[in-house]
C-alpha cells in the first residue's frame, strides 16, 4: 500500500494546508467538474456594429446631460449623502465625551493599507476593559476603503464627508487620537452618529454609554 | 493498522485510537471542545458528532461522538452528512446561549477555539434573545485572569488542573446553567502549572494576566521559536513581541521535551526582558567605584581594546545561562586554559559528575516524554516541582502508566479518560520519592522517605545493591529502610521502563553517583534503566561539556597573579561565589562584564556591555538530557544591545585578532564551535542554516495579518522603515515570506486556515501527539555506552548524626524566586517568598524557637538573620535554607551552621 | 467548630468507604441536620475531617441543591415548578405562598420561620401541584389548603 494509491490515501494533508493543497482536502474529494461552453457569435455579433452604436449612445448622453464639474475651490462640492461618504476619519465620543473605542484592533486588522496603529491600555472606566492609549492613522497611506468603519463593533471610528484633506508636511498627515477626536467635534453636528441603529453582534447598542468622568 | 471509511473514502489509521483522533490526524476539520490531545476523551461536549454506518448498505446511520468511538477496522462514518452537520451547529448554538459574544474586547479573540469551532460548524446567527446568566469573576492572583461569563462548561480546565497537574484548590461548583469553575474563594491559584489554563481553556475564561498589562492580539505579535531559559529542561516556547516589548510566552509543542504545557515560571518569567534594570548602553567607570557613564559603542570597544591589550593575564568567566556560542566566543577571546565556568567549585563538580553519568554509563538520559511514559519512577533528592517543574508534571503522569496497562482487562480504551480515572480511583503506579523535605509530588507517591542527604545516599546504595550492582551491602541500615529498599528495587526491576530521577540541587555528588548505580544496575539487567538528571540552568549541560575551571580556580589564578583582567559573561557572580571570592574579584585590576541586567557584578565592573537576552539573539542551549536546541531571536533590541558573542567578536577585532574571530554571522560561529570542539559537531546541524529558503522566501516572524505596519512608527517618522535584516537565521523581521509550514526548529507560531488557536497544533503534527512534521527538533550531544563495562561507585557516607549545637543546612528550592531571571518579572516577584530559614516544628521546639522568630545563621563567615518558618517534614537536625531568593547570599550547601536567637536590644 | 456528636457521626460514615471523601454528601447532610445549613466554617471543618480541600467539598455541596450554603428558616418550603405542576397551576401556588409569607422565592421570612424555594420535581405528579415542607409532602394544593398547612406550622411553634 503506497501513499500514491488513490484507494487508500493516508493523509490528505501531507502538504501544508495553504491555498491549493487545502482545496484538495477531504471536502473536495468526489466532487464532479461541469464544463461550460461559450456561446458562438452570429453575424451581427461578429461585425461589432451594435457595440459601436451602443458606445456612441453613451457619448451622446454625456454630451447632452447636466455637467457635474464644479469650480473647486471657489465652489464647494456638495456631498449627496454624508453618511455614506468616505472622507477623513473621526473617532467618536460617547455622551460623556469619552472616546468610544474599546481598543479591539478590528479596524487595524481590517485595514488593507496597514495604516492604523492602536496601543491599548487598561481603561480607567468601569464599563469597559480597555481603551486606546494612542490611536494613529496615517492618512497618507489610507486608501479610504471604509473597512475600518465596517469592522468597528462599537461605531467608534467613522469616515466623514471631509474630502479636502491637505497638509504642508507628511508628519501633519499622521492623525493621532486628539486630532481624530477633534474631527468628531468638528463634524458631529453636520453628521450625527448613526444613533440607535447600531448593533453589536446582534444586540442594539446605544451611544449613551454608562456614566463616568469625561476624558480630558 | 485499520482501514476506516470517511464519507466513502478509505483511509488507513493506527489501531486502537478513537475516531476524533484519527480524523484530526488525517487532516479533517472536525470540531471539538472537551477533547484535548494531552487529556484524551470524556465525551462531555457532544461537539465532535459524526454519523456512523453499519455497512455500505446502511443509509440511515446513527450519530455517535467521534472522541468516544473506536476507529475499528471497517468503520464507516460521515462527517459531511447534513443531519450531523445540523447537530453540530445546534450543539454550538446551545453552548453559545450564555456566552457573552464579547470577542472584540476579549483577550482570547482571534486565537479562540470557540470562535474557530463556531465558524467551522456554520452557526452564524444567534436566535437566543433572552437574558444571559452572569457570574462574578474571581481574583486568581497575578498570573491568570478569570472571566467566568465566557465559560461553555467543557471541563477542560478542571481536568487539567486537578487530574493532570494535581492541583486541589480549583474545582467546579453548582450545576446546570450555573456551573462555575474557580476557587472556593478568591486567591492565588496554588498550582505551578496554572498558566496552562490559558491555553487549555477553549475560550476566554482564563487569559494571561501579564499579557493584559501590555495587550496585543496574536496576529500582531512578532514571534520566533525559542527555548525557555528558566531551568535546565529546555522547554520549547514561542515568545511574542511588539513595539520592542516582549508581551508573552506560549508553549511550542515538542514531543520529547515539554509536550503541550509549560510551567508558570517558564510562561511568566519573561518580563525580565522588559525590566527597567536592563542595560541598554555600554557603560564605563573611570574609577571602579565611581559613577557609571554611558559611552558610545566605538569608545567602549576602544576602551576594551586598551584593557584587554595583548591578551596576557586576561581570564574569562562564562555562564550557565549564556548560550553555547557566547561561552565559546569568550573562550576564544581568553584562550581555553584561561576560560572558567563561572560556577562554584561544588557546582562544577556536581555538573561534571552528572554529565559523566550520562556519558560513561549504559543508562540513556530520559527525556520528559520518557519520564511521563515510565511505569516506575524513583526520585532521589530532588524537589522536582521547584527545581524542574515540567519534569514534575511528567512524573505525575507516569504514575498512571502501569495502572492504565492494568485496565486492559476491563476493556476500557486507554483514551477513555473518565472511565480510566473512574476505574483507577486513587490507585497510582510506583513512584518512590526520597528527599530531605516534603515535595508536591508526595500525594501521588507510593512511598516517601525523608532523610538527610547522606542517609539518602545510603538508601540509594542499598537499593543498587538489591538490584545486583557489584557494590557491598549497606551495613547497619534500619530494618524498615532495608525493607523499603527491597520493595523499591522490586518495583523498578519489574517495570518495563524504569526511570531514576536525581539532580544537582541536593548538592550531593554521592547521591548522583548512587542514582547512577541504581540506573546502571537496572540497565545491566536488561538494558532499560533510564536516568533523568536535573541541572540548574538552561545551558548547564552545554557549559559542562565546554569545560573549564571553577570560580575557585579563577580566584586562585588571580591570587597567583596570573590574571589581572577578568571578563565576565552574563553572570552575576554573587550567586555563585562566596564573600571572599567576590572581594578578590572586586580588587582585580580590570573587570569587564557583559550582561542584560544590572546586578552586583555589573555594578562593580569598569566596562559593561549591554548583552541581548534570549529573545534578542540566537543561541544554542543544551538541556538536561544533553539535547542541543536552537533558540531564535524574536526582535531587534533597543539601544546598543547586541548578542554577547558579537560584542566579544568585536572586542577581538578591536585588539587586532581578526583572524581568530572571523565569524561574522551566527552560522559561522556555530561552525567554528563545531570545528574547535568535536563534541559540539552536531550543533551546526540542529536547525536550517541562514541560507535556507522555502520557495525562495524566508520564514516570516510576523503573521500575515500583522496590522499597522505602515503606521506603527509614523509618530516618530512618516517614512516606513525598511524591514530589518537578519544575517543569522532564515527568519525575517517582517510579515513577508513563505506561508508554508517550515521545518520544526523554525516554526514561529501555530496557525492554520480555520485554526487560529493553539489547537492548530494538530495541523503541524505528523499525527496527533506525534512529532512535528519533519521530526523532533534538537539533537542529543552525548549517547550512553550500552556495552561498556560498568564501574559502580562505592560512595558510602556514614549515617547522619544530628549534632547538638549545629544544624545541617540543606537547600530548599522555590519555583518562584530561586531562579535569577524570572524572579525579576513582576508577576513572579509577587509570588516569591521572603528569605527564611526552615526548621521542623519539633526541632524548633527543642531549641525554643517560635515560628516567625528571627535567628542568626552563622556558617563559613556568613551571618544572616532570617525569620524561621516551620517545615514539618524535615528530618531531625536538618534545617532548610531557600536558595537563590532575592536577598539571599550564596552559600555552598549542604553544610553545617550554627543558629542563634536574635536578642531583643 | 464541629461538635463532638457531628464529628463522631461523620467519622462513622467515613469508615464505611474506601476513600474518606466518598462520605462527603453524607457528612454535609449530618452538619445540615444539626445546623440547618452549612456555613463556610463548617465546610472547612468537614473538609479537614475528610482530608479534602474546601474547594473539593464545596464542589459537592453546591452540586446538591438540598445542601444549603446560606442560612434557611426553621421550615423549608419546596414548591415544585416542574412540568406537571406548572400545567396544573404552579404559578398561582407560588404567588399565593409569596404573598402569604411576604417573601420572594429564595428568601426567608423576617421571623426566620419559613424559607421558600422552587424545586424541580418532587416526584408526585399524580397530586400536582405539590410542595414539600421539611420532610412532609403536600399535594393537590389550593389556597385554602396552603393556609391550613402554614397555620399548622405556625401553631406548632407557638404551642
Amino acid at each position: 500500500m503506497t501513499a500514491n494509491d488513490p484507494n487508500t490515501r493516508q493523509n490528505p494533508h501531507d502538504l501544508p494546508p495553504t491555498g491549493e493543497s487545502a482545496a484538495k482536502g477531504p471536502a473536495a474529494a468526489g466532487k464532479k467538474i461541469a464544463w461550460v461552453r461559450e456561446p458562438e457569435l452570429g453575424m451581427a455579433g461578429r461585425s461589432y456594429l451594435m457595440l459601436f452604436l451602443q458606445g456612441l449612445r453613451t457619448t451622446l448622453r454625456h454630451l447632452l446631460s447636466r455637467k457635474t464639474t464644479v469650480q473647486s475651490p471657489e465652489q464647494r462640492h456638495v456631498v449627496p449623502d454624508p453618511l455614506i461618504y468616505r472622507g477623513v476619519h473621526r473617532l467618536n465620543r460617547d455622551a460623556q465625551g469619552r472616546v468610544k473605542c474599546v481598543a479591539c484592533f478590528l479596524c487595524a486588522t481590517a485595514c488593507p493599507a496597514h495604516c492604523i496603529d492602536i496601543v491599548p491600555a487598561e481603561s480607567p472606566w468601569p464599563d469597559r476593559q480597555k481603551y486606546p492609549q494612542s490611536f494613529t492613522i496615517d492618512e497618507l497611506r489610507c486608501i479610504f476603503c471604509g473597512m475600518c468603519e465596517e469592522a468597528c463593533p462599537v461605531q467608534a471610528i467613522e469616515l466623514t464627508s471631509l474630502y479636502d484633506l491637505s497638509g504642508k508636511s507628511r508628519e501633519e498627515m499622521v492623525f493621532d487620537k486628539a486630532k481624530l477626536l477633534s474631527v468628531f467635534d468638528q463634524t458631529k453636528d453636520a453628521e450625527p452618529m448613526t444613533k440607535g441603529t447600531g448593533t453589536f453582534f446582534g444586540l442594539p447598542v446605544s451611544n449613551e454609554g454608562t456614566p463616568g468622568p469625561a476624558e480630558k | 493498522m485499520a482501514t476506516i471509511y470517511i464519507d466513502n473514502q478509505p483511509y488507513v489509521v493506527k489501531d486502537g485510537q478513537n475516531l476524533l483522533r484519527a480524523c484530526l490526524s488525517l487532516g479533517f476539520n472536525l470540531p471539538y471542545f472537551c477533547w484535548h490531545p494531552a487529556m484524551n476523551s470524556v465525551g462531555a461536549c457532544r461537539q465532535c458528532a459524526v454519523k456512523q454506518f453499519k455497512d455500505e448498505k446502511d443509509t440511515k446511520g446513527r450519530i455517535v461522538m467521534a472522541c468516544m468511538t473506536l476507529a475499528a477496522d471497517g468503520t464507516r462514518i460521515s462527517i459531511d452528512d447534513p443531519e450531523v452537520r445540523r447537530f453540530r451547529a445546534g450543539v454550538i448554538e446551545f453552548l453559545m446561549v450564555n456566552h457573552p459574544h464579547d470577542c472584540p474586547v476579549c483577550d482570547e479573540g482571534g486565537e479562540c477555539h470557540l470562535q474557530d469551532m463556531t465558524v467551522m460548524t456554520g452557526h452564524n446567527y444567534r436566535r437566543f434573545r433572552f437574558r444571559k446568566r452572569t457570574h462574578r469573576n474571581q481574583e486568581l492572583g497575578p498570573l491568570v485572569n478569570h472571566e467566568m461569563n465566557r465559560c461553555i462548561a467543557c471541563y477542560r480546565c478542571l481536568r487539567f488542573y486537578r487530574d493532570y497537574a494535581g492541583g486541589r484548590d480549583f474545582d467546579v461548583f453548582q450545576w446546570h446553567n450555573y456551573v462555575y469553575f474557580g476557587r472556593q474563594s478568591d486567591g492565588v491559584l496554588e498550582n505551578e502549572f496554572s498558566g496552562n489554563l490559558v491555553e487549555v481553556c477553549p475560550t476566554g475564561v482564563f487569559t494571561d494576566k501579564t499579557l493584559k498589562g501590555h495587550y496585543t492580539r496574536k496576529w500582531d505579535l512578532q514571534t520566533a521559536p525559542s527555548i525557555c531559559v528558566h531551568c535546565g529542561l529546555g522547554c520549547n516556547t514561542i515568545p511574542g513581541e511588539r513595539y520592542g516589548i516582549l508581551r508573552r510566552i506560549r508553549n511550542r509543542y515538542h514531543r520529547e521535551v515539554n509536550g503541550y504545557f509549560l510551567c508558570d515560571r517558564g510562561r511568566y518569567g519573561y518580563e525580565f526582558v522588559n525590566s527597567p534594570r536592563r542595560i541598554r548602553q555600554p557603560i564605563f567607570r573611570s574609577e571602579r567605584s565611581g559613577a557609571a557613564q554611558p559611552v558610545e559603542k566605538q569608545a567602549a570597544l576602544e576602551q576594551a581594546a586598551k584593557i584587554l591589550g595583548s591578551g596576557e593575564r586576561v581570564i574569562g568567566i562564562g555562564s550557565s545561562r549564556a548560550s553555547l556560542e557566547a561561552n565559546f566566543a569568550l573562550r576564544t577571546l581568553v584562550g581555553a586554559d584561561r576560560f572558567y565556568r563561572g560556577l562554584a567549585e561544588a557546582e562544577c563538580r556536581l555538573l561534571d559528575t552528572a554529565i559523566a553519568l550520562l556519558r560513561d554509563g549504559p543508562a540513556p538520559a530520559a527525556s520528559m516524554s520518557d519520564a511521563a511514559q515510565s511505569d516506575a519512577v524513583l526520585v532521589l533528592g530532588e524537589d522536582l516541582t521547584n527545581t524542574a517543574p515540567m519534569l514534575a508534571y511528567s512524573v505525575r503522569q507516569s504514575t498512571l502508566q502501569r495502572e492504565i496497562g492494568l485496565t486492559k482487562r476491563l476493556h476500557v480504551s486507554w483514551w477513555d479518560d473518565a472511565a480510566i480515572r473512574q476505574a483507577l480511583q486513587e490507585r497510582r503506579g510506583p513512584l518512590y520519592i526520597a528527599t530531605p523535605a516534603a515535595t508536591k509530588l508526595d500525594d501521588v507517591a507510593t512511598e516517601v522517605y525523608r532523610a538527610a542527604p547522606d542517609d539518602l545516599v545510603r538508601f540509594a546504595q542499598a537499593l543498587a545493591h538489591a538490584l545486583g550492582a557489584e557494590i557491598p551491602p549497606v551495613s547497619a541500615l534500619p530494618r524498615k529502610l532495608a525493607a523499603l529498599a527491597d520493595v523499591v528495587a522490586e518495583a523498578l526491576y519489574l517495570a518495563r521502563r524504569p526511570v531514576v530521577v536525581c539532580g544537582t540541587s541536593s548538592g550531593s555528588e554521592s547521591l548522583l553517583r548512587a542514582a547512577g548505580n541504581v540506573a546502571w544496575a537496572l540497565s545491566a539487567a536488561e538494558h532499560r534503566g533510564q536516568l533523568c538528571l536535573v541541572l540548574p540552568d538552561c545551558n548547564s549541560f552545554g557549559l559542562g561539556l565546554l569545560g573549564g575551571g571553577s570560580l575557585a580556580d579563577a580566584c586562585r589564578a588571580i591570587q597567583e597573579g596570573k590574571a589581572e583582567t577578568v571578563v565576565v559573561l552574563e553572570n552575576d557572580l554573587s550567586r555563585h561565589a562566596d564573600q571572599a571570592a567576590l572581594k578578590l574579584l572586586d580588587e582585580v585590576r580590570h573587570l569587564v562584564a557583559l550582561d542584560y541586567l544590572e546586578h552586583a557584578t555589573t555594578a562593580a565592573a569598569e566596562l559593561v556591555f549591554p548583552a541581548a537576552t534570549f529573545a534578542e539573539a540566537n543561541g544554542t542551549l543544551v538541556n538536561n538530557e544533553g539535547r542541543a536546541q536552537r533558540s531564535y531571536q524574536v526582535f531587534v533590541p533597543q539601544g546598543k544591545t547586541q548578542a554577547s558573542w558579537r560584542w566579544l567578536q568585536e572586542m577581538m577585532v578591536a585588539v587586532g585578532r581578526q583572524a581568530e574571530a572571523s565569524w561574522r554571522s551566527f552560522d559561522e560561529i556555530t561552525a567554528a564551535l563545531a570545528e574547535a570542539l568535536p563534541i559540539f559537531a552536531a550543533v551546526k546541524d540542529i536547525a536550517p542554516p541562514e541560507g535556507f529558503r522555502m520557495a525562495g522566501q524566508r520564514v516570516p516572524r510576523q503573521p500575515h495579518r500583522y496590522s499597522g505596519r505602515t503606521a506603527m512608527h509614523a509618530q516618530a517618522d512618516v517614512h516606513e522603515p525598511t524591514p530589518l535584516a537578519d544575517p543569522d537565521s532564515p527568519l525575517s523581521f517582517s510579515m513577508e515570506g513563505s506561508q508554508r509550514q517550515p521545518p520544526p526548529p523554525l516554526v514561529p507560531r501555530f496557525w492554520a486556515p480555520g485554526w487560529n488557536s493553539m489547537q492548530a497544533i494538530t495541523r503541524f503534527q505528523e499525527e496527533v501527539n506525534g512529532p512535528l512534521r519533519g521530526g523532533d527538533s534538537g539533537r542529543r550531544l552525548i549517547e550512553p555506552q550500552p556495552d561498556a563495562a560498568i564501574r559502580y561507585f562505592s560512595d558510602l557516607p556514614a549515617e547522619f548524626e544530628p549534632r547538638p549545637d549545629e544544624w545541617l543546612l540543606v537547600p530548599v528550592d522555590h519555583i518562584f524566586g530561586s531562579e535569577e531571571l524570572s524572579a525579576l518579572s513582576p508577576g513572579i516577584a509577587q509570588l516569591t517568598p521572603a528569605p527564611y530559614l526552615a526548621l521542623s516544628a519539633s526541632d524548633a521546639a527543642g531549641a525554643n524557637i517560635q515560628e516567625g522568630e528571627k535567628v542568626v545563621l552563622a556558617m563559613d563567615g556568613l551571618h544572616q538573620a532570617l525569620p524561621v518558618r516551620f517545615l514539618p517534614s524535615l528530618p531531625r537536625g536538618v534545617a532548610g535554607l531557600p536558595v537563590g531568593l532575592p536577598g539571599m547570599m550564596h552559600v555552598t550547601l549542604p553544610g553545617w551552621a550554627k543558629l542563634s536567637k536574635v536578642t531583643a536590644s | 467548630m464541629l461538635t463532638d456528636e457531628e464529628r463522631h457521626e461523620i467519622e462513622a460514615e467515613a469508615a464505611q468507604y474506601a476513600y474518606k471523601r466518598a462520605a462527603g454528601p453524607e457528612a454535609l447532610k449530618i452538619v445540615q441536620r444539626h445546623r440547618r445549613w452549612v456555613s463556610d466554617q463548617s465546610l472547612k471543618d468537614v473538609a479537614v475531617l475528610l482530608e479534602m480541600t474546601p474547594a473539593e467539598l464545596d464542589g459537592v455541596a453546591t452540586f446538591y441543591n438540598l445542601i444549603f450554603r446560606k442560612p434557611v428558616g426553621r421550615h423549608v418550603i419546596l414548591v415544585c415548578d416542574s412540568v406537571t405542576c406548572w400545567v396544573l397551576g404552579y404559578d398561582s401556588v407560588r404567588d399565593y405562598l409569596s404573598r402569604e409569607l411576604g417573601v420572594k422565592p429564595g428568601e426567608t421570612t423576617a421571623d426566620g420561620r419559613f424559607t421558600l424555594l422552587p424545586m424541580v420535581c418532587l416526584g408526585a405528579c399524580d397530586r400536582a401541584p405539590v410542595m414539600m415542607v421539611d420532610d412532609t409532602l403536600y399535594g393537590n394544593l389550593t389556597p385554602q389548603k396552603i393556609d391550613e398547612i402554614l397555620a399548622g406550622y405556625r401553631a406548632e411553634e407557638t404551642a
